[in-house]
């Protein structure tokens, strides 16, 4: 024990850590850290279909935008407002990775801005191509969600 | 006794002498090693610190073996739903049990949507809140996107209209 030094009654200033406990709780921390530890990140991307009547009570009044795959090189573009089309952009490139930058692009200069005015997409929806895999497809909803297009749906076209 | 402290002009009782004390003090410093706590204390609140800061809370949903998810850079958090898995291989599982060929349901349906059908019915069964027609669907990056986008037409004429596509999360 340490001798106090002076007269009185005052308290030691040396204050002293239990390592003890501490070091268990670290390893008892850390063993349950590396057990629950999640090292690859599973997210999820939604897609909204829509069924029946539901497609039907859209606003007419809101813009919809539709992508067509023509093959995985090239994608057609449609702006809608209600049921019609009012602007058509064809997107195309060397490769798929280079038409996607592209796409990109022309959604954040042509389609988000219309009549110089800033619109919000209420739906949009993808139809792909057999030729289109599906990494690509993933892809592609990408663009579209980076752009704050989140309403999405992928359909089915005949002659695949 | 006092002992030669050299092996070679010794004879073999001594020898045997000296390696018996040589072998006592090995023991001896082999005992008093000591443990640097305050880089292990340190190295300990670090791995703390790092794990505690990657951990996640969200619900984890098994990916089916063989089956290789694409990436995405605008992945959601996963929600607990049944999974519907299509492999690269032509299989298709839901909940990790076989369902069939991929190409055989989709000209068929049937196998699928009575499957559907029973977990609708046993969701209505254990829930008072309507069916939410959530799905979580994983598919090989691989497979042809019209495959995917026809099993999600089955899907939603199954009510399914919520599909979570599986992801492998890069932000």
């Amino acid at each position: 024990m340490r001798k106090k030094i002076g007269l009185g009654t005052k308290k030691e200033l040396d204050a002293q850590l239990n390592l003890t406990p501490f070091i268990d709780l670290l390893s008892t921390m850390v063993c349950f850290l590396l057990i629950t530890a999640v090292w690859i990140e599973i997210g999820t991307v939604e897609v909204k279909q829509s069924h029946g009547s539901a497609a039907k009570t859209q606003k007419s009044e809101s813009f919809d935008l539709d992508i067509i795959f023509k093959n995985d090189k090239e994608v057609r573009v449609d702006l809608k407002k209600g049921s019609k089309r009012v602007r058509r952009l064809i997107v195309k490139d060397e490769n798929f990775e280079s038409m996607m930058v592209k796409l990109n692009t022309e959604i954040k200069n042509n389609i988000l801005v219309f009549k110089k005015k800033a619109i919000e997409i209420a739906t949009a929806t993808v139809t792909p191509k057999s030729t289109v895999d599906y990494g690509s497809l993933i892809m592609t909803l990408d663009v579209l969600r980076k752009n704050k297009i989140v309403n999405i749906g992928v359909l089915t076209a005949k002659g695949n | 006794m006092i002992l030669n402290q050299s092996l070679v002009a010794s004879d073999a009782f001594e020898k045997h002498l000296i390696n018996k004390k040589r072998k006592k003090h090995w023991g001896i410093k082999a005992m008093g090693f000591t443990l640097m706590l305050t880089s292990m204390v340190d190295m300990f609140s670090m791995l703390v610190v790092f794990l505690l800061q990657t951990f996640s809370s969200s619900p984890e949903i098994m990916v089916t073996k063989g089956i290789q998810i694409p990436d995405s850079i605008t992945p959601s958090v996963v929600k607990e739903a049944p999974v519907l898995a299509l492999s690269k291989d032509g299989n298709m599982y839901l909940d990790q049990k076989l369902v069939g060929k991929t190409i055989s349901i989709l000209k068929k349906p049937n196998n699928l949507l009575n499957k559907l059908n029973t977990i609708k019915s046993q969701w209505a069964s254990s829930h008072s809140t309507p069916f939410a027609g959530e799905i979580n669907l994983q598919a090989d990056k691989e497979i042809k996107s019209t495959s995917v986008a026809t099993i999600m037409g089955i899907l939603t004429t199954s009510q399914f209209q919520s599909i979570e596509l599986a992801v492998i999360g890069h932000r």
